[in-house]
């Protein structure tokens, strides 16, 4: 029984980590209707600006964590600015590949550096044994990290229910024309909107190169397989990004812990998602609190 | 007909059965087939070594999965960032056919053009059983569910030991009239296969998008609901485009599986998918020419690269590894720079250079 709740422990960690990657895919997608896949590129952006202010500059790692989080604000905004800004109104095609583009162009640069190839840790600095309760043990940093996403998740939805700012948001994700005409600068709420997500990729990037190493391969995968779980969550909600990354964390969890191994499975917790994700699509397109879009001809 | 047949300046139809031919004027079919026949002669008599045949073979066959991709994307507007697993299942198919007979049994070898066919349905039975989400979901939605089944088949393959676990499957030489065809002539042998196979499929894909069928695909593209109520059927367009891409695909599959003499899972990444659907995007979506702009132009862009990192890696350290880095970038700059000042591609340099010189010396 208490693998069972260890799986289950383990599910909740991975899946508010997803749920923290997915929140920034979901504030761009809400407020501007792009697919951001250099998402998982900005995480991993997120993490090595963080490293390097940790262990070459040598600030405190809490510091350094806020001042990733300040650059990859402004990084993103001035990636919309620069790219997206163009793009109003083009079809989405162009959109996904001006964001493909992107994401290979900062590959390229990241592999320019010694962070594209060589593996790294963050410098410990939490207690190293695991916290154990009733056999079911889960240590520091995974804990740290859940509840920092946890904060954080709800910080962006008081953010999005209450601020102004969250909420000229919403209302351009509502209506783009009617948002202009009370006054709200659309372009402005898009460049927000990517400055935010930016934000959150460089917290989620902190939480999971503290838990799992610092890889590119590793960080920038968790922009792909964040899609599924906004699409389980239905794209444009955050709590469906919540709801979905915990359900996508327990069903990967699950099935690496027992599919594997038997039948001669094995790698099984990297296809789940997808699999999940084709139900899904085939049953409830618009996923589980997403908005069912009426058509016109 | 009256008109001028070698200078026309402009359309002068007077019969829809004039707008179907495939050449309007007798320059258009004079200037195409002067091309043709030194695409047939010029590349033979360069005597390109292994390594840059390699590289042509591989531009020709990514025209013809980009043919593909751009009848699913371009004409039908269905984004499918999938289409390298579909070229795996062409590819796959000729591997296990390999697996279960022998890769140096008969069928594979003498029964070439047959395997290479046969590949093409499988992957249009695959492209139709992917297509199908595509009755119910559109845009972005659809773009992730053939992004999942990219995955799916990656995982399918490195995990199933009938294909591997996606290292290399041998696949044998096969023979021609005059005998086996030998490691010297091999990429040659290839070349004119395939870009026989290109010609074809060129004029197949022509000739479908002037039928009640191709238009379908036009149709539904441009508003599905309105294609709908003019007496179409959206869903089954949308699943036959799918699986149209899907025979383009495999045939590229196999293809690919002849000329590097194997298959290996490497080749059918996401990664792979995301350069085809570029190639579409760089030569210009729902273009025909488009489709033989794209391959050329990015192969070409990605040869050139290799070669300036080469002499630039002198100058730097050994520790920057400066291939790996300039491929992913100046692969993203291209398509960002394209996306943001031509997003018609180069197709649309093609029929601005074309209409100028077709009313030259007036300007319009």
């Amino acid at each position: 029984m208490s693998y069972f709740f260890q799986i289950v422990v383990s599910g909740m960690v991975v899946g508010s980590i997803y749920a923290l990657a997915a929140l920034g895919l979901v504030l761009v997608y809400k407020s501007s209707r792009v697919a951001n896949f250099a998402h998982g590129q900005i995480i991993a952006a997120g993490a090595f600006i963080t490293f390097y202010l940790t262990t070459t500059v040598g600030i405190p790692i809490f510091f350094s964590f806020l001042a990733s989080m300040v650059i990859t604000f402004f990084l993103a905004m001035s990636v919309e600015r620069i790219f997206l800004r163009r793009l109003i109104g083009e079809p989405i095609i162009s959109v996904i590949m001006v964001t493909i583009g992107l994401a290979s162009i900062i590959d390229g640069l990241i592999y320019l550096t010694p962070f594209g190839t060589e593996n790294f840790s963050f410098p410990p600095f939490l207690p190293q044994d695991p916290l154990s309760l009733g056999g079911v043990s889960i240590s520091w940093t995974q804990l740290v990290g859940m509840i920092i996403t946890f904060i954080m998740i709800g910080g962006f939805s008081w953010f999005f229910k209450k601020s102004t700012v969250g909420i000229s948001m919403r209302a351009v994700s509502d209506d783009q024309f009617g948002s202009m005409s009370v006054g709200i600068s659309v372009p402005r709420v898009f460049g927000l909107a990517w400055a935010t997500a930016g934000l959150s990729a460089a917290a989620a990037g902190c939480i999971i190169g503290n838990i799992t190493g610092l890889n590119f391969d590793t960080l920038h995968a968790f922009g792909i397989v964040v899609f599924p779980v906004v699409i389980l969550g239905g794209l444009d909600s955050i709590l469906g990004a919540v709801v979905a990354g915990i359900i996508m964390g327990l069903i990967q969890q699950f099935a690496s812990g027992y599919l594997d191994g038997n039948w001669g499975l094995n790698g099984t917790g990297d296809v789940m998602p997808y699999v999940i994700l084709l139900i899904i699509l085939l049953f409830k397109p618009h996923g589980l609190f997403g908005i069912h879009e009426i058509e016109r001809v | 007909m009256s008109t001028n047949q070698w200078l026309a300046t402009g359309n002068f139809n007077t019969a829809y059965q004039q707008e179907q031919r495939n050449f309007l004027t007798h320059l258009d079919r004079s200037i195409f087939s002067i091309f043709l026949i030194l695409l047939y002669v010029w590349i033979p008599l360069m005597d390109l070594s292994n390594k840059y045949m390699l590289v042509v073979d591989n531009i020709l066959i990514a025209i013809v999965a980009v043919m593909g991709l751009n009848l699913v994307t371009g004409f039908a507007g269905l984004i499918s960032i999938g289409h390298a697993a579909f070229v795996g299942i062409g590819a796959y198919t000729v591997a296990s056919f390999c697996q279960v007979i022998g890769d140096r049994h008969i069928i594979i070898t003498h029964f070439w053009p047959v395997m290479i066919v046969i590949s093409g349905f499988v992957g249009a039975a695959f492209g139709a059983v992917v297509g199908l989400p595509a009755l119910r979901l559109k845009h972005l939605y659809l773009a992730i569910a053939t992004l999942s089944f990219q995955m799916i088949f990656q995982w399918v393959i490195n995990f199933m030991s009938f294909f591997n676990q996606g290292q290399t499957i041998f696949v044998g030489r096969v023979f021609w009239f005059t005998g086996k065809v030998g490691r010297k002539d091999h990429y040659m042998f290839w070349y004119f296969v395939i870009l026989t196979i290109v010609v074809i499929l060129g004029f197949g894909i022509r000739n479908l998008l002037k039928t009640k069928y191709g238009r379908c695909l036009v149709a539904v593209r441009d508003n599905d609901r309105a294609a709908d109520a003019m007496g179409m059927n959206p869903g089954l367009t949308k699943v036959y485009a799918f699986a149209l891409a899907g025979f383009f695909a495999g045939v590229a599959g196999a293809l690919h599986a002849y000329v590097y003499r194997g298959v290996g899972f490497e080749s059918f990444t996401l990664h792979e998918s995301v350069g085809y659907l570029a190639m579409a995007i760089v030569g210009g979506l729902g273009t025909l020419n488009g489709s033989f702009w794209g391959p050329t132009a990015l192969k070409y862009l990605d040869l050139q690269v290799e070669h300036l990192s080469e002499v630039a890696g002198q100058y730097l350290p050994s520790t920057m590894n400066l291939s790996t880095a300039m491929k992913p970038f100046t692969f993203g700059l291209v398509i960002v720079l394209f996306l943001m000042f031509e997003p018609r591609g180069i197709a649309n340099w093609w029929r601005i250079a074309k209409s100028y010189t077709k009313l030259w010396p007036f300007r319009y």
